[in-house]
């Protein structure tokens, strides 16, 4: 039973992330059961939806989702319209609206552009839980430019303890980057390059494409004082900004360092060969020395 | 879905697989499909066609190198009474049966080079050695020769390095028709790689590269014209890595810096407090009566 969640949340580590959601579709397929748990633990890209009431943009995930219908934040109401959709405690609603605003103004300070959108439930067991949510998406200006996409999911848990707050966050970026390159002839000009090889360079033709995506998650947990229930919004707002600061630092060490230390790998620029024979030529040369 | 679905969804998976990963896609396949009987056959045509294009690496019995599995490497299916399928190491001109699943190499035959071409592919074949060893520090490649056409030669390298102890692997593809024929190169490089610690992050790259024969490169002077095809293939593949990092430099320094700020303009993080009062100072004086003054 876990067992084959398990290994589809392994295989879905291994997939290609920009195929996440037509994968998760076939799994879904193949074990219609278990599609709760597929959906409630493998994360894919927000959809982006318009508040029918405010005209208002706001992001779609399996947390706002009620069957086939999503609640925008902003009005509260489910697209395509529900009866009885699942909405939060009016008190919680209150928050609710607040963080919104709040989390807004964080993104256009971050992102300076994007949506963002809050969405909070009551937890049976007492206190509530949440889910934070920004993305942004980059169009290539012409073809040859990089273009890109970045999702934020953050669930957080609360549970109060007098007066202060313990909570839970689980946090998600999924980044996906995407660059064209063409070029034709000898454009680097290398030294070295042969002239009666030049002359051909006009024949020479090169199309590629690069694309780096997927996702990291961390997770953390931390109490904080607790005044009233604003302070919610004070505390996760310091706990996510402070994660994706962290986060963001992270997947730029991943996404353009590591992956491309790895290609450095793979294929030595430099010479190897002639890396090899300076190095026992300087072997030789210190037990020269040493005799 | 029936079984055949379910043998093509395993089937889809497996194509996909990072480098190295196959035998953990495989797992999960099984463990989800949960009926090994038909997918033990099924998923053969999918594990087949995922080592030719990945150009998976064999152990040659007899030798101490490693050859590339691939459709360039996979004889012409000869006469009746030979169902199995051989691929060839031209380097020791040795034909073999190769089990995809297990990777294994068996059965070796000795294979008589064709004699028109193989003064030209033995060229080729060391000077792709050389380059090789120059620049590949775990790579293997091979050069074949086209049975039906003795103008036409195809030089492979593939190189892998799986790390699962530190959680990514990675693979670089490349490959050139070389046409004396059409007087043309045409080249391929792709490069795969995923980093997986508490998280899936993949990197694929496609290239392709259409170019002329360098002048004075022809097929009666095999070792002069095989180092120029080298020296042209290193020349390319040296821009090209050249171009990967100037990708990478305006993706990070365009994109990702246009997706996200490090800190807002201020330069300093957000003061929540002064975030909240000044959002909700109103509401919350009116509501709590005078909690918004003090703090």
């Amino acid at each position: 039973m876990g067992d084959i969640v398990d290994s589809m949340l392994d295989l879905m580590r291994r997939m290609p992330p920009p195929q996440t959601e037509e994968n998760v579709a076939t799994l879904i397929d193949i074990c219609p059961d278990y599609a709760d748990d597929l959906l409630g633990s493998v994360d894919q890209p927000l959809r982006l939806m318009t508040d029918r009431a405010t005209g208002r943009d706001y992001l779609a995930c399996d947390y706002n989702r009620d069957g086939d219908s999503y609640r925008s934040p902003w009005s509260n109401e489910y697209d395509p319209p529900l009866d009885d959709g699942t909405v939060p405690s009016p008190r919680l609603r209150k928050l609710e609206i607040t963080a919104n605003e709040a989390f807004d103004t964080y993104r256009e300070m971050y992102y300076e552009g994007g949506v963002s959108s809050v969405y909070l439930w009551d937890l049976e067991e007492g206190g509530f839980a949440g889910v934070v949510l920004f993305k942004k998406t980059m169009t290539a200006g012409s073809a040859l430019e990089p273009s890109g996409s970045w999702d934020s999911i953050h669930v957080f848990e609360t549970v109060e303890r007098g007066r202060a707050a313990h909570y839970k966050l689980t946090s998600t970026i999924m980044l996906h980057l995407v660059s064209h390159r063409e070029s034709d002839g000898d454009t680097d000009g290398k030294p070295g390059f042969q002239d009666s090889e030049k002359k051909t360079g006009q024949d020479r033709k090169r199309v590629g494409e690069i694309n780096i995506s997927g996702s990291m998650t961390r997770q953390t947990e931390q109490d904080f004082p607790l005044q009233d229930s604003s302070s919610h919004i004070v505390n996760t707002g310091r706990l996510i900004e402070d994660i994706e600061f962290k986060m963001r630092g992270l997947l730029r060490e991943v996404y353009f360092g590591k992956t491309h230390d790895i290609t450095h790998d793979l294929r030595s620029v430099d010479d190897l060969e002639r890396a090899r024979r300076q190095r026992d030529l300087q072997k030789e040369l210190a037990g020269f020395i040493k005799r | 879905m029936d079984s055949a679905e379910r043998i093509a969804a395993a089937s889809k998976f497996l194509l996909q697989s990072p480098p190295g990963e196959i035998n953990d896609v495989l797992n999960d396949v099984r463990n989800i499909i949960s009926d090994d009987e038909s997918l033990q056959d099924g998923v053969r045509p999918a594990l087949r066609d995922y080592n030719l294009q990945q150009f998976m690496t064999v152990n040659v019995p007899g030798t101490n190198h490693q050859s590339i599995i691939s459709d360039a490497a996979r004889l012409p299916s000869s006469a009746e009474g030979e169902p199995v399928e051989r691929y060839l190491d031209p380097r020791s001109k040795t034909s073999f049966v190769f089990d995809h699943l297990s990777l294994e190499a068996s059965e070796p035959q000795e294979v008589e080079p064709d004699g028109e071409s193989e003064p030209f592919r033995t060229a080729l074949e060391a000077s792709t050695l050389q380059y090789l060893v120059a620049h590949y520090e775990a790579g293997v490649a091979c050069a074949f020769s086209t049975p039906d056409s003795p103008q036409r030669f195809v030089i492979q390298i593939v190189s892998n390095k799986y790390n699962p102890a530190n959680y990514w692997s990675g693979r670089w593809r490349s490959e050139y028709v070389i046409d004396f024929n059409e007087n043309t190169i045409e080249g391929k490089i792709l490069v795969n790689v995923h980093y997986y610690e508490q998280g899936n992050v993949q990197l694929a790259t496609t290239h392709n590269i259409s170019t002329k024969i360098p002048p004075a490169v022809s097929l009666s002077s095999p070792n002069p014209s095989a180092n120029k095809l080298l020296a042209t293939i290193e020349h390319e593949e040296a821009l090209y890595q050249k171009s990967l990092d100037d990708s990478y430099e305006e993706m990070a320094e365009k994109t990702f810096k246009g997706l996200r700020r490090v800190l807002p303009l201020t330069r300093q993080k957000i003061d929540w407090d002064k975030l909240l009062g000044y959002k909700l100072g109103a509401e919350i004086a009116s509501s709590k009566g005078g909690f918004s003054a003090g703090s």
